[in-house]
This record gives structure tokens, sequence and C-alpha cells, in this order.
């Protein structure tokens, strides 16, 4: 089956997503936040059952977050990112748990750089970083200039302002 | 498993045993890279694991948000340490496809087999370390100074030895030097001599067997659904390959032959036995590569590096490494730096979460074994 054909079949189903086709073996979904979990679970069952990664992009000039479910057939060898936009700052969206169990330790991951909050997950404790109490780092607005002249005392340098 | 852990306190309390924590790394003799797994113990019997990860944790992905295109290269084959072509390829062949670049021929064939050469160092350390786990240190030294050999070529080719920073957008840094391809075609003949002897001091060891075979086994559909990849996927069974099914570098010519074993079990040893048949391929694209090899130049002119500017655009590229499917997805504003590098790292999903389905059932002794055999590499978690 070629990306165009699957693409229009999952449109014929899910009328209000947008797509785009990035090359032969390669497209994007994008679904709002409330609807997105039903086009995960229809791609799940439709053979997309590889989970590869889920990774957060902020997008902060348009002040929202994107969620991207990056997954891939081993059937029709194509692979498929979902992309889902929520408001930065009221950062929530239902976890994937129910359909891939390691979605756990992605969303985990995500909650900890962007400070995304994962309804339904039972464990969003802090992984890689030690008693961080500043903004979540991945965060655009996070500055890390500022951070390490605070946290490691550098001080500036002869000639710099 | 918490049904387990009570069971097991209520016993260890009737003998009189306690409950107790072990830290399984950062320094341990049996941890590979910066990173910890605690261990609940009773006995020698594991019933609980909790992560300590973030011992190595640089920001990557943040840092590459800070740097020119170019400069990231310095960075990204930090992110795994002992196959790091794959990150350099990825990196450049997402860039490539952003800027519509079409690099030559040659360099495609360059980076193929630099790509391959890669993993044979990793999947030797992969076959050594099963050997040093075990206390069989001759398997260790083995194969860490055949490795070595391949750490000379590339010192030869690219001027590093573990880091080569030899792929750059456009191409790679430069051609083959006189004299390396045949240096390299009579490595190739000693690793298929060398094989022989590997089987009989490690395949056919029956310490190895007996101590590898029927561990913490895994199903074809179990690892499509927990996200392990590559090597590990293949080892149950499932002929899957990224290298086949969605060719990067000169894949699409140059014909790869997925290595199954029949009635593959998708325990340890089946996995193990994996990465003896992984190398044997590799030697074979290698001689393939360097046949088929073209002339020509090995990279495209893009102007000033250092005002290089990326269109507009995100695409993800993914790399069969020897750990499994290691994939960039970058996104570009336009600028003279990326806007967002994510990194998808092979050992992520079995490190940090399959361990906690599989430790549990395990003794402490076989931790060490469960890590090398998936091939667990710290640094590609914590980025």
């Amino acid at each position: 089956m070629k990306i165009k054909e699957m693409l229009e079949n999952i449109k014929k189903e899910f009328p209000y997503i947008g797509t785009e086709i990035q090359e032969e073996k390669q497209a994007r979904i994008y679904v709002c936040n409330d609807k997105f979990l039903n086009i995960l679970t229809y791609l799940r069952n439709e053979k997309f059952e590889h989970l590869a990664n889920i990774f957060a992009i902020d997008w902060i000039d348009e002040k929202e977050f994107e969620i991207n479910y990056n997954l891939w057939s081993y059937e029709y060898l194509v692979s498929i990112i979902v992309k889902v936009r929520i408001p930065r700052d009221k950062a929530k969206i239902p976890t994937a748990l129910n359909i891939w169990d390691h979605a756990q330790i992605y969303e985990r991951e995500v909650h900890e750089f962007f400070g995304i909050e994962f309804i339904g997950n039972p464990d969003l404790s802090p992984l890689f970083l030690h008693n961080w109490k500043d903004l979540p780092p991945m965060r655009k607005d996070f500055d890390t200039e500022a951070f390490s002249r605070k946290a490691f005392d550098v001080g500036e340098r002869e000639g710099e302002k | 498993m918490i049904d387990r852990f009570t069971e097991l306190k209520k016993i260890a309390q009737k003998d009189g045993h306690v409950l107790y924590n072990i830290f399984f790394g950062p320094n341990h003799p049996g941890m590979n890279g910066n990173f910890g797994y605690v261990l609940d113990m009773v006995g020698s019997q594991v019933v609980d694991v909790r992560l300590n990860a973030g011992q190595l944790h640089r920001g990557f992905e943040k840092l590459m948000e800070k740097r020119l295109w170019v400069q990231n290269f310095s960075l990204i084959p930090r992110v795994c340490v002992v196959d790091p072509d794959p990150n350099e390829v990825a990196y450049a062949t997402t860039a490539e496809k952003l800027a519509d670049i079409d690099i030559p021929k040659r360099a495609k064939y360059i980076r193929t087999i630099t790509l391959e050469m890669s993993r044979m160092t990793s999947l030797l350390m992969g076959m050594g370390s099963v050997g040093g786990a075990t206390g069989l240190y001759t398997i260790m030294y083995w194969m860490l100074s055949d490795r070595d050999y391949l750490l000379d070529m590339f010192e030869w080719l690219t001027g590093g030895r573990v880091y080569h920073i030899f792929n750059l957008i456009g191409g790679v840094r430069r051609d083959f030097p006189e004299g390396w391809i045949d240096k390299i075609l009579e490595l190739m003949d000693y690793f298929e001599n060398k094989l022989k002897e590997y089987d009989h001091l490690l395949y056919n060891n029956p310490i190895i067997v007996k101590r590898l075979e029927g561990l913490a086994p895994i199903t074809g559909d179990e690892a499509k659904k927990w996200g392990v990849t590559g090597p590990n996927l293949r080892a149950t069974g499932v002929r899957s390959d990224i290298r086949i099914d969605y060719p990067y570098a000169a894949y699409n010519e140059v014909e790869v032959n997925i290595p199954i074993q029949e009635d593959a079990k998708g325990d340890a040893l089946a996995r193990a036995i994996q990465v003896r048949l992984e190398f044997e391929e590799s030697i074979n694209i290698i001689r393939k590569a360097i046949k088929q090899l073209p002339e020509g130049p090995v990279r495209v002119k893009i102007g000033n590096p250092l005002k290089l500017r990326i269109p507009k655009g995100e695409a993800y590229t993914k790399i069969e490494s020897s750990k499994g499917e290691f994939g960039y997805y970058i996104v570009s504003d336009g600028g003279i730096k990326p806007y967002r590098v994510s990194v998808r790292g092979p050992s992520l999903p079995v490190g940090l979460f399959l361990c906690k389905r599989d430790l549990p059932k395990i003794r402490i002794e076989d931790v060490a074994l469960w890590m090398n055999t998936y091939s667990i590499c710290a640094p590609d978690f914590d980025r």
C-alpha cells in the first residue's frame, strides 16, 4: 500500500485530521488534543505497532507545545509521526500508557524536561535531573547561560561586560 | 511483581534474612557505563528494581539548539560511545533531507563502510562483555585487542580512534587514503578466520551456554510491543532490519542478508549468538561495498559552513546501529542553528523500562549478563 492511499484511508475514518507527506516512507498526522488517543489506538490496531519514542517541541512564539508520537509499521514499512498541540500555559495531555506500555518512560522524560503533565501516568517522578528546582530545562525560555552562572559561580571573564 | 515481592519478603523474614538494597552501578564491575540500578534483594534474588539514571546527563539536545549546524558534529558522537557513527550519519542525513542536498555516490559508500566498521567495533565489545560478565576474561581481552585493529583503521582514515567526526552535511570529510582499502580487506580476512576461534572460545563454551540459556526470554510480539529493536528483536525470530526496510547511505545498492536463527528462542543465548551472526554479515557487507565502490567526489560544496542555513522543515531519519534503532528527529526554523533535535536511543526502552519486567525474575549474577546481551549503552538514555 502506498503512503498516499494509507493516509486517505485514515482520513476517511477521521475526517478532522491534517496530513502531510515528508517522503516515500514518512508522513505526519496533525490532530487536536481531545481526539488523538482515538487515532493512536486506530493506528496501533492497523499494524503501526512500534512506538519509537515520544518527544515534545516547544513552539514558544505560538505559545504551544507539540507532542510527537513516532510510529513505525513492521508490515507496511512506513513511519508516521502523530503530532498533537497543546497550549503552553495549560500543559496537560492524556497518557498513551494504555496503548503502549513503554510510553510510560517516554512520558516521564518529557514531563521532566518540558513540564508537561500526562494525565493518568502513575509515575512522573524525576529521572535524570537531581534536585531540580528551576524551569524545566528543555523549554525555550530556560536560559542556559544564566543558569550556569548561578549554579557554578563562574563569574565574568576579563573584558566581558 | 508485588506478589512475588511480598512472598519473598515473608520467606526471608522466616529464614532470618532481611531485604537489602544493592547499588548496582555506577561504580560496579558488572555495569557498563555511568548508570545504576538500585536492586532490592533477598539473598541473591532480585525482587525489585529502581532506576538511578542521569549520571551522564549533559543535555545534548539542548546544547545542539545553541550551536551551529556543523558544530553539532563534535557533540553527537558522544551520544553513543562504542558505536558513534550512526549518530553522525543520522544527523547528517536528516539535515541533507531538509536542505535537499544529494550527496555523491562515493560518499554514500564511504558512509556505509564506516558505519559497518563502527558496528563491528561495537559488536566485538558486545561479545567481549559477555565473557567479562561470566569471568572468562580471555574472551574479553581477545575481543578488545581485535577491536583495536578496527580502531587503528579508523585512526588512519579519520584521525580519531573513538569519536571520528568524519561526516559532514553534504558528504564525508575525506576520501580513503592510499593503501587503506587493501588493508581493510586484509583485516576482513583476518576476522573471518578469527570467527572459528570465537566460536570455540565463546559460543561452544559450556559455561557460557549454561549461563545464558533460558535467561530472560522474550517473544517477538512482546519485543515489538515493548520497543525492542535491532539485533535484539531479530534474536526473537522477527525479520526486520532498517537497512532493508528504510534504506539510507548506500544500503539500497549493497545487498544485506539479515541473519536469522532457526527456532530462535529470544533468550540471552539467542541474543549473544545474534551478535556473532551480525558480525559475520558486517564483514560481507564491507566486502561487497568495497567491490562496488564508485569513483568520484566525496562531498558537495555547501558554501561557508559557519553561515550554513537549513531550510524550514522537519524530518526523521533512523539508522540500524549495533544496538537497534538510532533515530534523529530534527526541526529547523530556517536559521543557522537547529530549532529542536530529538534523539531516539535504542537502549532507553530496554534499559529503563523492560528492566522492570525482567530483572525481578533473575539473580544478581545474571544482571550484568542481562545488560550485556541486550547491549545496553548508558549514554543514550541520558544524552
